[in-house]
């Protein structure tokens, strides 16, 4: 099945080009099989360098493809999918990328019948280590979660998960890497004001919290566990999170994925 | 074997009780002592069939194990008053907050070459058999007395040998601990009387809950951070309110007690090393009372008292 896929993206940005490479870089795909659309050539270097085949033409990318991924900006979705919608049939595996739209939005402006799924990812899946969540509309089966699963994985983990889930991981995650900028760019700081350059600084805070990430996802151990483990007693770390705890960093962060998750839920409404 | 109390206030009673309850020790193997027989708890010791006496001394005679069951400032001037009494066959164990071993052999040493000295930080709880108990034994105490020691501590509740210098940490764990489970009951139940409950099965509801919470945590291997997200259903009631907790620094708040106490256990014990703790401290009347069993105690001056007089 993988064998006769071909991948289609319709969008040229920055999500794209990450899912795109993900592909590529794991050999799931060759790039003789991608065909990429954009409204102008702004977008379409980067893909022609990896070996990806380039158009203007959105219905080109449903005439050639058989899986095509949805990857332009939310607002301009639904004027795209009228667009392409002629050209969409049983044999197409649609999946949707746009934040804030919703299966149903996708499925009322799509043939009846078509096997729509969306998909959240998120930025890291450029250097293979994403984090994304795909929901199944309601024509779409196991088969086609399978297919997508298989495909993405190469790009990071990859889970299917009930819809409501998708803002949610928007807010944990989408939005997430962000915070994890902040607190990556704050640590150097601190690192600096205690006298380390920061060029140095900074790149053992992004290694910091790529081992700490790694010991969570290989060990299975409770994060709560993993923190102990480092907390010698009367030691630097336990004063160390005395202040976090004094600062309520947890429940800022709390805050912080609940605020981005309520505003993808109000964006959706828009 | 018997156990004798220096002073009989709260204690010396938790203690009592415990130990019979748990049927380690008779009641008429349990002297205590103190010149103030209007506490309280004077009566309810007698009540439990503990022998009560005003005199120290007498306790120091008829016990093997004696408790030092006095607040801190007061510890020097019982070691100045029973330490004539002491034998080698005394274990003498201290439960006085920020009072060091060394501080007790010192005052005891004036009187008995190798006095047994174990110093020992316990909590409350130990009233219902659930204490939290630590204990350091000092130069001249064996491994044998450790353990007898630790044999009677854990009739009571948990108990374990630790370094001395981890008793204050300890003292701002659990032996204030039950205070901030107190204070935290009051306000649970205040909540759940805020929601519409009867105060009395709110506290009961309350008292349960951290009861069954500790106890699960204490017979699990899993980190309470994992029991926690086990009862943490997704979107739900519990993790709303944790949400609060968290915003209100709840964690850094129990942090900040426990560093607290341990803080002022040590400044307490330096106050004491540095002899500055005034008589102001200490009743008037139980001052004059134990000068009256003790005519060679000293008191250096209307405005401070020395805490280590030694014998001239």
């Amino acid at each position: 099945e993988v064998g006769e896929l071909r991948v289609g993206f319709v969008g040229a940005g920055r999500m794209a080009v990450g899912l795109a490479q993900g592909l590529l870089r794991a050999g799931k795909v060759p790039a003789s099989s991608i065909l990429v659309s954009a409204p102008s050539e702004k977008n379409l270097d980067t893909w022609r360098e990896s070996g990806c085949r380039t158009t203007h033409c959105n219905l080109e990318v449903l005439q050639e493809s058989n899986l095509v991924f949805l990857a332009t900006k939310p607002h301009i979705l639904p004027h795209v999918l009228l667009e392409i919608r002629p050209a969409v049939g049983p044999h197409h595996i649609v999946v949707s990328l746009a934040a804030g739209v919703s299966l149903q939005t996708l499925q009322r402006l799509l043939p009846t019948g078509t096997k729509v799924l969306r998909l959240m990812p998120n930025l890291p899946c450029v250097v293979q280590a994403g984090a994304m969540v795909f929901a199944l509309g309601s024509c779409a089966s196991d088969r086609e979660a399978t297919l997508l699963k298989h495909l993405l994985s190469s790009c990071g983990l990859c889970e299917e998960v009930p819809e409501p889930y998708i803002n949610i991981h928007t807010g944990l995650s989408g939005s997430g890497v962000a915070y994890v900028y902040l607190f990556a760019e704050a640590l150097a700081e601190g690192a600096v004001k205690m006298g380390m350059p920061g060029g140095l600084a900074s790149r053992i805070a992004a290694q910091t919290l790529l081992g700490a990430a790694k010991m969570m996802l290989e060990t299975g151990e409770h994060p709560a566990k993993l923190r102990g483990d480092v907390c010698t007693p009367g030691g630097t770390t336990i004063h160390a999170l005395h202040q976090l705890e004094k600062g309520a960093l947890r429940a800022t962060v709390m805050n912080a994925v609940e605020a981005a998750t309520n505003r993808a839920c109000d964006m959706a409404k828009d | 074997m018997s156990v004798g109390f220096i002073g009989a206030g709260q204690l010396a009673f938790a203690l009592a009780r415990g130990f019979t309850a748990a049927g380690i020790l008779a009641a008429h193997k349990i002297t205590a002592s103190s010149p103030d027989t209007d506490l309280p708890t004077v009566s309810g010791l007698r009540k439990m069939g503990v022998n009560f006496t005003v005199s120290n001394k007498d306790t120091v005679k008829s016990s093997d194990v004696l408790f030092l069951a006095v607040k801190p400032p007061i510890i020097p001037f019982i070691l100045d008053e029973v330490g004539p009494d002491i034998e080698p066959r005394h274990i003498v164990v201290s439960c006085a907050a920020g009072v060091t071993i060394s501080s007790i052999e010192k005052k005891l040493s004036a009187f008995c070459p190798t006095p047994k000295v174990i110093r020992c930080m316990t909590n409350t709880p130990v009233i219902v058999r659930e204490g939290a108990t630590v204990y350091a034994t000092g130069t001249h105490a064996d491994v044998e007395d450790g353990k007898l020691l630790e044999q009677l501590m854990a009739s009571v509740g948990f108990c374990t040998e630790v370094e001395e210098d981890l008793i204050d940490a300890v003292t701002g764990l659990s032996g204030s601990g039950p205070a901030y489970a107190f204070t935290a009951l009051d306000a649970l139940a205040d909540g759940g009387v805020k929601m519409g409950l009867p105060r009395r099965l709110a506290v009961r509801l309350g008292a349960q809950a951290l009861l069954g919470a500790a106890k699960m945590l204490l017979e699990s291997d899993q980190h309470p951070g994992q029991l926690k997200d086990n009862v943490c259903s997704p979107g739900g009631a519990t993790i709303h309110a944790l949400h609060f907790l968290e915003s209100g620094g709840f964690r850094s708040l129990l942090i900040n007690a426990v560093e607290a106490s341990c803080i002022r256990t040590r400044e307490l014990q330096h106050l004491a090393d540095r002899e500055k703790i005034s008589p102001a401290d200490i009743k008037k009347t139980l001052l004059d009372k134990v000068k009256l069993e003790s005519p060679s105690l000293s008191v250096a001056s209307a405005s401070k008292v020395s805490l280590f007089n030694t014998k001239s």
